[in-house]
Formats: C-alpha cells, structure tokens, sequence
C-alpha cells in the first residue's frame, strides 16, 4: 500500500555547501539519501514530495559539519499482509516463482499455485495449467495476494499466494494475440 | 456431515410418509437402546442433537428423524461410528489448520507465510540465498519432478567444472612457454579462439575442454544439467557464463562449494533430482563419498601447466606443447555416447509402467560390465606382495569392468596385467600367445568405456640393477 506521509531525518551538510542555495543542497542531498531506501517501519521511501520544515542547523564539534533536522513529505510503499499485489514474474523453477512489485520481492512458492497448474522444464520453465490456456513465465505479470511478510532493515520479502479467486497471470507479453 | 448427506439425497416426496412411520419406531428403538447404553459418547451425540435442534427450527422434524434413521443404519454396521467419524473429521480439520511448515525463505514459511526461526531442513542458497526446505518436502518435490522429468524422457546430469569440463589457472601461474596464450582473442591460434578466455578481473585464465559446447547441447536433449564444483561461487557463475552464455543449460542450478552440506564432500542432497535417475560426471571420485554408484569418471583435463604440476605430473602440458584433446576422440565425446547409451537403455526397456521403478545406477552398472566382458586377468607384480588382491583398487576396477580377476595361471586366462615382462606369468602369457598388457589397459578401458587395443599397452622388461 502506498502512504503519503511525513517524515523527519538529521541532514549532515559540508560547510563548503553554505550559501545562497544551501536549501537547494540540502534538498538534493536528502533526496539522494533517501530515495529508494526501505526502513522497517515505514517501508519503502518512493520519492520525495515536498519539504515541510528545515530545523535550526547545530554546529558538529570538532568536524565543522552542520546537522540540520529536516521534515519532508514523501511517499512510502509498504506490503502488509492480505493485501493484492500486481507483480512482474523474475524467475520460476520447481519450487514455485520469484516476482518483484517495485521494490519488494515475493515468493510464491508451488503450494500456493493453483493444483492444476504444473511445472514445465525446458528452455523457459513455466507453470501450466492442463489445458496449456495459462502460463506463468519470467516477465509475466501476475495479480498475487500477500500472505507474509519479513521487513528488515534495507529489504521486504514477501510470500505470496496465487491460490485464490481472481488471482493469477493478467497479462503475457510473450503472447502473440 | 450428517446433515448434509441427508439433504442431498433426494428422498421422493411419495415415499416420505411411510419413510417417517419407520423413523419414528427406530427413533424409539434408538432412544430406548441410548438410555441403556454404556457408552457415554453415544449418550452425547444424541443430546448435542436433540439440544441443537430444540433451539433451531422446529420444522425440521422430519430431518431429525430421518437423521436418526441414518445413524441407526450406521451403527448397525459399525460399532459406534458417529463418535469415530466425529473424531476423524476434527484431527482432519486441525492439520488443516496447522502448516507443516514445508520450507521457508528468510524466516518465512512458504506455505502459510508465518515467521519461523528454526533453522531446521536443507539450505538451498543456490536457488535463493535465504531458503531452507524440510526434508518431506524434498522428497515430495523430487517425486513430483521425476514424473515431469520422465515425461520429456530425460534424466539429471550433475557436472564438475574443475578438469572434467574445462581447466582454469591464475595468471600468476602461466608460464613463459605458455606466454602466446596472454595476446587477445583475436590473435590466437585458430584452435583456441572461442575457447580460452582471459579473465583479468578474476585474474584467472579458462581453457574449454575441447567439445565440451556440443556435448552441453547433445547433453540437454537428454538431461536436466546441474552444475556441482567446489569452487566458489562466484568463480561458478562465470564458469556458467562461459559454458552456457545463453542460460539455456543450467538456469540457477549452479552448486558451489557453499552449498555443500558437508566439508570437502559433494551430496545429491542439494540436487533436486531423485537419486536413482542422477549420473555424475567427475574427475575426483573421493568427494562423491555417498554417491560412487551415479559417478562416471572422467579422465582430467590439464591444459595449463601449472595443472600439471599441481597434480604432481612433469610432463609438458598441452598448452606447452600447443596441442589439445581431439575434438572427436576426446574424453567428452566418449563420455557423451556412453551418457546416450545409459539414457536410451534406461528408457527404451521393454516394460514401460516399471519407468519409475527403474534405477540408472544399475543401468550404469551393466553398461559398465560390458567392457571388460570375457577378459580372464591374472595380475603379475602389480599388486605388493602382501597385499590382499581383491581389495586393490585394479582389481576392482577390472571386476566393475566386467572381467574375471584371478591370482593364478589356468588355461582360461585372456589376459595378464603386468609390470614386468619377466615375471613367471608374463613369460607364460608370451609363451602361451596371451595378451600380456600393462594396467594402464584397465585403467584407460575404464576412462573411455571401451575396451582398448592390447597392442598398445606392451609390457617392458624390467631393467635389474
């Protein structure tokens, strides 16, 4: 699920930076600090969407470095449990598939896939059903269900079941028509 | 369970009321026998009924007689059977509930998605760097695959990388000689192009074995390919790389030495494959401890000197003497009509519906036996003098291939494997029009699977000091 929400962080700026655009600096160094990092709390900072407030900078002792407390909005992306996810298929083999939804890594392991599909080795392995009419392949994507999840510090993993109503493949860039 | 059983057969409605005089007296019969009966639990299940029942609408009295008709016929067949199915049905519906816990990924449970800490099962990082997998699930996966694997007529193939298909070195170690292999790729000898690499961020160098591109494809036909090498991983995955630039062969069944179980030992219990339908190819029989039976032996690759060396031989090697493998005769192609040889045996059997019964270590084992077949051997100071002949690795080797090993002359004798030509016995098989071959015979007959020409193994006089 995607939050927009404020957050705070402690910005350390080099005094060469001080000057008529130190806010411009802080800025992009915030972004470039932040996006695209995961903290287990929030999940996922996905980008910056505006600064709140720069906080009164206090001088480091001894370094001459500038800690300034800045709050900024920004969007966060973090899976919960129970929740649908649209995903792309990265790898598949026996034990079921890999797919990533942005960030997040999931894993659906066989159990959770459909009994009637079945694995296929070969050149590119698969799950397909009997009739061959659905295929799960790397690159396809798939609409799954998230029913676990492990946060840590820089990473979320997911496991994923396919094993519902409406679940499954929704698109297949390989097929033709 | 009842309840619906009831509902869904359909009773005609004409029948119903001679139906219900029925029910009405077995209820009596029952409540009458209920009121005697010892047994507690049968006590219950029909107050549980009644009580239910007196609470939910009335109108379903006929339902409840024709349940009680229903429990009535049942009890008559089997002692007490509503309290057993009951029982039953609530085990049934808590292992439902509860996860076996098949394997996780990260502290995950891959089935029900729960945390779990216990670090129990199979670690297969090979796959994902986190997964670990419970040995029922293994053993459920590898049954699940060998049906699909049969299905496409193939097999797994588990190959070593280091001498078996290709040899690597440092750069540090080529030597002077062996310089006009450091030029780039386009000025080497038409022979090397397409298969030596210079790997400078690895600081490594990797010849190919000759035919190693078209045994893979040939092998793939017939295969499921594992990579298995104690090398590091990371020396693995460029190995693949340059095995299989398409990632056609292997996929992520690369097994480095991380992924062993145990300390310098190679184990199929990483592989995914049913150990009766694994063949293995190997230079080093003694890390396949578990496993000798898969194992096909593969004469090592050296190309770079500092192999040589490293094994203890002196002799120049290849790349000194800027000569390689034949391409045709080689190790690989040999192995690889021995490995289609194994696959259509092993397949096209006439009893079709044992498939899964079959196991390709015997297979092996007869395919082997047919190389040395017929050959009677006498060995002549080949084996120390108080050693016991049976257990030497030729002698063994020499039964593997088929022959029949004795310690004395008879008539019968084919063959003597001797050292020296001026034994008793190797004078006797010169005598007597025997072949008198050195050991090399055996141990090359094993290598190629093919027994080879006697004439080429001749037997030196031993000089005396």
């Amino acid at each position: 699920m995607f939050f927009h929400i404020v957050l705070e962080r402690n910005m350390q700026l080099h005094p060469r930076h001080f000057g008529r655009d130190l806010r411009e600096k802080l800025v992009s160094k915030l972004m470039k600090d932040v996006e695209g990092t995961c903290s287990g709390r929030h999940g996922f900072i996905v980008a910056i969407t505006g600064i709140e407030s720069v906080g009164k900078g206090l001088i480091r002792e001894g370094t001459g470095f500038v800690t300034f407390p800045v709050k900024y909005q920004c969007v966060v992306f973090r899976p919960f449990k129970g929740e649908i996810l649209e995903a792309v298929v990265t790898m598949v083999n026996k034990m079921g598939f890999f797919a990533e939804a942005g960030p997040v890594q999931i894993f659906v392991s066989n159990h959770l896939i459909p009994d009637d599909m079945e694995f296929q080795s070969g050149d590119i392995p698969n799950y397909t059903t009997s009739d061959g009419s659905v295929k799960i392949q790397k690159d396809n994507e798939v609409r799954l269900k998230i029913i676990g999840t492990r946060v840590d510090a820089t990473e979320i993993f997911c496991i994923g079941t396919i094993k519902d109503d409406f679940l499954g493949v929704i698109s297949d860039p390989s097929a033709t028509t | 369970m009842q309840m619906s059983l009831t509902a869904d057969s359909p009773v005609p409605s004409s029948s119903t009321s001679s139906g219900d005089d029925f029910a009405a007296l077995l209820d009596a019969e029952l409540d009458s026998a209920s009121d005697v009966s010892p047994d507690p639990e049968a006590d219950e299940v029909d107050e549980d009924e009644d009580s239910g029942h007196d609470s939910a609408h009335i109108s379903d009295l006929e339902r409840i007689k024709r349940r009680k008709v229903e429990v009535l016929e049942s009890t008559g067949h089997q002692q007490n059977p509503t309290s057993d199915g009951e029982e039953a049905e609530v085990s049934a519906s808590l292992e439902k509930d509860e996860c076996p816990h098949p394997g996780c990924i990260g502290g995950l449970c891959i089935r029900c998605g729960k945390k779990m800490d216990d670090e129990s099962g199979v670690a297969f990082g090979y796959i994902h760097k986190n997964l670990r997998l419970a040995n029922e699930e293994i053993a459920r996966l590898r049954e699940k695959d060998l049906k699909n694997l049969f299905r496409h007529k193939k097999l797994y193939l588990v190959l070593d990388l280091d001498h078996t298909l290709l040899n690597s070195s440092r750069l540090l170690d080529i030597t002077e000689e062996e310089g006009y292999l450091r030029c780039p790729q386009e000025n080497l000898p038409d022979a090397l192009k397409g298969s030596l690499y210079n790997l400078h961020f690895m600081h490594m160098m990797t010849k190919l074995r000759p035919f190693v591109h078209t045994f893979l494809k040939e092998a793939s036909k017939l295969f499921e390919m594992y990579i298995y090498t104690m090398g590091e991983r990371a020396y693995a995955i460029e190995m693949a790389k340059l095995l299989d630039p398409g990632d056609v062969y292997f996929h992520s069944r690369v097994i480095a030495q991380g992924d062993c179980t145990q300390r310098h030992q190679k184990g199929l219990d990483v592989v995914l494959g049913q150990e009766s339908a694994v063949l293995i190819l190997d230079d080093t029989e003694s890390v396949w401890g578990k496993h000798k039976e898969n194992l096909i032996l593969m004469e090592r690759y050296h190309f770079f000197a500092s192999s040589c060396r490293q094994f203890g031989f002196n002799c120049k090697s290849l790349s000194q003497e800027r000569s390689d493998e034949s391409e045709t005769d080689g190790a690989l192609a040999t192995i690889l009509r021995v490995l289609q040889k194994i696959h259509s045996i092993f397949f096209d059997s006439a009893h079709e519906e044992s498939l899964l019964n079959r196991d390709v270590r015997q297979v092996l084992k007869t395919v082997k036996k047919e190389v040395l077949k017929g050959c009677r051997v006498v060995f002549s100071r080949v084996f120390p003098t108080q050693f016991p002949a049976e257990n030497h690795q030729l002698w063994q080797m020499a039964e593997q291939l088929g022959a029949t090993c004795t310690t004395e002359i008879d008539p019968s004798v084919t063959h003597v494997v001797s050292l020296d030509a001026g034994t008793k016995k190797s004078r006797w098989a010169t005598r007597e029009k025997r072949f008198l071959v050195s050991p090399k015979w055996i141990e090359t007959a094993n290598y190629l699977w093919q027994k080879q020409p006697e004439e080429n193994f001749p037997v030196n006089l031993e000089t005396k000091q």
